[in-house]
């Protein structure tokens, strides 16, 4: 397998796809100041994994302890990365039913061997994307797929149906690899790249955003050997199952991981206050530390239950996924405001970096940021800059939406872990507890 | 009074203003600064009257229900700005202290009213200038090992005091052209130099404000912000280094016992002023809800109904609360009205807790296109605009519609400002511990308390339940 540096990535992206921004064509997202961190993002994952160990991205896991490792390896990468692991479990599919299992493999083959990125399309935006024309070379696609992230710095785009489509549309029955610079495609990317000409007023977001993008598709030429589904509106619903797996997954183990996070700014936003011991504190903390355990629990839970496929792979408990998703959205917001209410407004209105610097602030700064012996003006500041940026500024803003919106939202993660549940098991206890299944006695003879 | 020119030609005056670590000297012509100031100048435009002796509505102290009313229907005539808000809550802070400050000593009241007048005469906007930057927060003002860590007076003459210390989170300090300092809690004897409330211009020697603002960056299309790109307001972290305040400016001086005093007025008002809006925002957010339900056509799904009926329900309870809250207003000894600290703490802590979850039910109406719909210059390109006019519009929507519903809801709850929204929301006034506190303060428990003695001797059992300490 040929692994690409960073910089070969970088190379490979320049190739005149169209990608637009704010109304304007992106002429290289290597250079584009609102598009270049993310490259830089996706490169140093490539680096990272040039420089040795086991690649996650092609290797699927094979054991419980596997798959954690696999999980903190793409929380740490970059989207794209993520995203390929996503398309790379699709091998799942290449012997179902309706499915052109060969050319599957041979696309997944392809971008194993020359270590492509690939952004999968499964949103649709209006009526998604359908096939408008057939010919002996191939199909044309026509439509329009929303939150595709990473679509303009990768090198594929995976477009599949969002969902089962009826069996009279079958024309929306298509999953295809279509390169991001064929002809017909345009990108429309939004991003959180901070835009403030300092950065440093952005810690997360100035090295974790990424193209969230609106992929539209216009009389795309697809050949045969990169058209996966063909019409078969049955097994149209399968691909979008298999990568919501795995998106899901990175979202319940990232719900972990984000929970451990907002309850450690809080504990130690407290403890630079000098107040982790006030009762109402207490009370807010104590709360965050249940949640941060509960999402932990539910994580590590996914893992414990998790499943195997035929072919070995090891699948994280759908049930406990969708839980702890349900569980850890659902107080998301009520436990940033308990950071919010622990931090003080300085979360909003901390100076920046720049102040710090300038030698007519930089005292005021210091001496009135600190708060005791070890706790410096800097300290405070950098972590009043990550909470906003986290938690109540444009990045955080786009998180949250985001991440709540996986798996189809608070509602459907709910929907969902009901229909997973099981039920027969739970209604057998509550017969068993009930004793209704115990004879009924006889009753005596009524006598008039 | 001012013009709107006037009035940004008044903040040339050599204030020391600093964002994103560089000097201000014009605000007007700032890039993240000049919106707020246009604003500011546009509400001034709003309420100009060349008559001698005119004046703006926001320095109207009431006197009756009616007097409130009238006040707030001729401001509602006007625009409005938070440079005219934190103008119309300090002073009223400042009116609704000066009978109990005057008990003190009586020139403290007539400076307050005095000073009410200068600023109504001179048309001036002021600052409400609270939070300390309080250092270590379980040792008072005299035990932080700097003794700067709250506002206090460092020198004194015939003719007035010095100040040195930082005030934070002061909303529109920098376009203001007065800083109503006032001490950020109750003092205890011994802090007599941190018991300091006084009004010191913007530009006096040794203010230094280093701003924050959620102003967008760069060049933006004003309608993908169409709330904060054109609404924002810088926020000061306002440094007294040494600033000498002149006797006639001071209004607390010394007396630890009414510390408190100044600051419960102001967050008593600000709260107030929080309760009218909150009402009208629960309302919003209901509509908001039910448009994105059906821009998403989903407005007929069963869970959609229930999640607009608990919406319904919050934002009812809002506007009963804000009623409430007039309907049960006090009068001070001076005749001002003030509402009932009660419901508006009460509505405050209530809004509060419900916050995070309206945030969530709207996000989940909308879905991600909130966050990540093109943008509006990606619209008008027209190498793109037929595909998204297709792709995002949906009846009973047009394409427009859905991305003027996108943009304000990101604007307004999942952006910068969205962001700012949600803290302040939470905090201007005090957290959820303050709002428990003064709740308690104000409900009448021994009258809930007697409802339940009913019950013990209802039950017989009165005089055996007071003497288990029952009650």
């Amino acid at each position: 397998m040929h692994m690409r540096s960073g910089e070969s990535y970088r190379q490979s992206i320049r190739d005149g796809r169209a990608l637009y921004l704010e109304g304007e064509r992106v002429a290289d997202p290597t250079e584009h100041p609102l598009i270049k961190p993310s490259v830089d993002w996706v490169a140093a994952t490539y680096d990272r994994l040039a420089a040795g160990g086991r690649n996650w991205i092609f290797e699927p896991p094979r054991s419980q302890g596997e798959l954690q490792a696999q999980m903190t390896f793409l929380l740490e990468a970059d989207d794209t990365a993520a995203s390929t692991a996503g398309c790379a479990m699709l091998r799942e599919l290449a012997d179902a039913p309706g499915v052109h299992g060969a050319r599957l493999t041979s696309f997944l083959d392809r971008v194993r061997s020359e270590d492509l990125r690939v952004a999968n399309a499964v949103l649709d935006a209006g009526e998604g994307v359908r096939i408008v024309r057939r010919s002996p070379e191939g199909v044309v696609i026509s439509g329009a797929k929303r939150h595709v992230m990473g679509a303009s710095i990768v090198h594929e785009l995976l477009v599949v149906p969002s969902g089962k489509v009826p069996a009279d549309q079958s024309e929306r029955a298509v999953a295809a690899a279509v390169g991001v610079n064929a002809k017909g495609v345009r990108i429309v990317n939004v991003t959180t790249t901070p835009r403030a000409q300092d950065a440093r007023h952005f810690p997360l977001s100035q090295v974790r955003s990424m193209p969230d993008c609106f992929v539209v598709f216009d009389e795309v030429f697809v050949p045969w050997e990169r058209v996966f589904l063909d019409g078969d509106t049955e097994a149209s619903g399968r691909f979008a199952e298999v990568l919501g797996v795995w998106e899901r997954a990175r979202a319940a183990a990232w719900m972990a991981e984000e929970a451990e996070l907002v309850f450690g700014l809080a504990q130690t936003i407290v403890e630079m206050n000098g107040v982790p011991n006030a009762s109402h504190i207490l009370d807010k903390l104590s709360h965050m530390a249940v949640w941060a355990t509960m999402c932990r629990a539910g994580w590590e839970a996914a893992i414990d239950n998790a499943v195997k496929t035929p072919s070995g792979t090891v699948l994280p408990s759908a049930l406990h996924v969708y839980a702890t998703l349900a569980y850890g959205r659902n107080h998301y917001n009520e436990m940033v405001g308990y950071l919010h209410d622990v931090s003080g407004a300085l979360v909003l209105t901390c100076p920046s970096v720049a102040d710090y610097d300038n030698e007519a602030t930089h005292h005021y700064m210091e001496k009135y940021l600190r708060t005791m012996k070890g706790v410096t003006g800097w300290d405070r500041m950098k972590m009043f800059h990550l909470i906003r940026d986290m938690t109540a500024d444009h990045y955080g803003g786009w998180a949250k939406v985001v991440q709540q919106s996986i798996g189809g939202g608070l509602h459907g993660q709910r929907m969902a872990t009901l229909r997973l549940y099981p039920k027969e098991a739970a209604k057998a206890k509550a017969r068993l507890f009930a004793r209704v299944d115990e004879r009924q006695p006889q009753r005596p003879p009524t006598t008039t | 009074m001012m013009t709107g020119e006037q009035y940004k030609a008044s903040l040339r005056d050599g204030r020391r203003t600093y964002l994103d670590g560089e000097r201000v000297t014009d605000p007007a012509n700032h890039p993240r600064l000049k919106v707020a100031v246009e604003r500011a100048a546009r509400v001034y435009d709003s309420f100009y009257d060349p008559r001698p002796g005119a004046f703006n509505p926001v320095y109207i102290m009431p006197k009756s229900v009616e007097e409130y009313e009238e006040r707030r229907a001729l401001l509602r005539k006007g625009e409005t700005d938070m440079t005219l808000g934190t103008t119309g809550v300090v002073l009223l802070a400042l009116a609704t202290s000066a009978p109990e400050l005057g008990h003190l000593k009586p020139e403290y009241r007539e400076r307050i009213y005095d000073y009410i007048e200068f600023v109504k005469a001179n048309d001036l906007r002021c600052a409400e200038v609270v939070t300390d930057a309080k250092g270590h927060r379980k040792l008072r003002p005299n035990q932080q090992d700097d003794p700067d860590f709250y506002v206090h007076v460092v020198d004194r003459t015939s003719e007035g005091v010095y100040i040195t210390g930082a005030k934070m989170h002061i909303s529109g300090a920098s376009l203001d052209h007065e800083l109503v300092v006032l001490p950020t809690k109750a003092m205890r004897p011994g802090e007599e130099a941190y018991a300091i409330a006084c009004a010191v211009p913007v530009n006096a020697p040794g203010v230094t404000i280093i701003d924050t603002t959620y102003a967008p960056y760069g060049d933006y299309d004003p309608r993908d912000y169409p709330v904060s790109g054109s609404r924002n307001c810088p926020e000061g972290f306002v440094v007294f280094d040494r600033v000498f305040v002149p006797y006639e400016r001071v209004f607390l001086d010394g007396e630890t016992s009414h510390a408190a005093v100044l600051a419960h007025s102001l967050g008593l008002w600000e709260r107030a002023e929080g309760t009218l809006h909150a009402a009208d925002d629960a309302d919003r957010m209901v509509g908001l809800a039910a448009l994105l339900a059906e821009a998403n056509g989903t407005a007929d799904q069963p869970h959609v109904k229930d999640r607009l009926a608990w919406l319904v329900v919050y934002a009812t309870m809002c506007r009963a609360a804000a009623e409430a809250a007039m309907l049960h207003a006090r009068k001070t000894e001076d005749g001002l009205l003030t509402p009932s600290p009660l419901y508006v703490s009460a509505l405050k802590y209530y809004r509060s807790e419900m916050m995070a979850k309206v945030l969530d039910i709207v996000h989940d109406m909308g879905g991600s296109l909130i966050v990540n719909a093109p943008r509006w210059r990606d619209f008008d390109n027209p190498e793109l605009h037929t595909a998204l006019a297709k792709a995002l519009g949906t009846e009973p929507l047009t394409a427009e519609e859905r991305l003027q519903l996108f943009s304000y809801v990101r604007d307004t709850t999942a952006d910068a400002y969205g962001g700012w929204s949600y803290v302040t929301g939470q905090l201007a006034g005090g957290g959820q511990h303050a709002q428990r506190l003064v709740a308690m303060r104000q409900y009448d428990l021994e009258r809930a308390k007697d409802l339940a003695r009913k019950v013990l001797k209802s039950a017989g059992r009165a005089e055996e339940g007071s003497a288990a300490g029952l009650v």
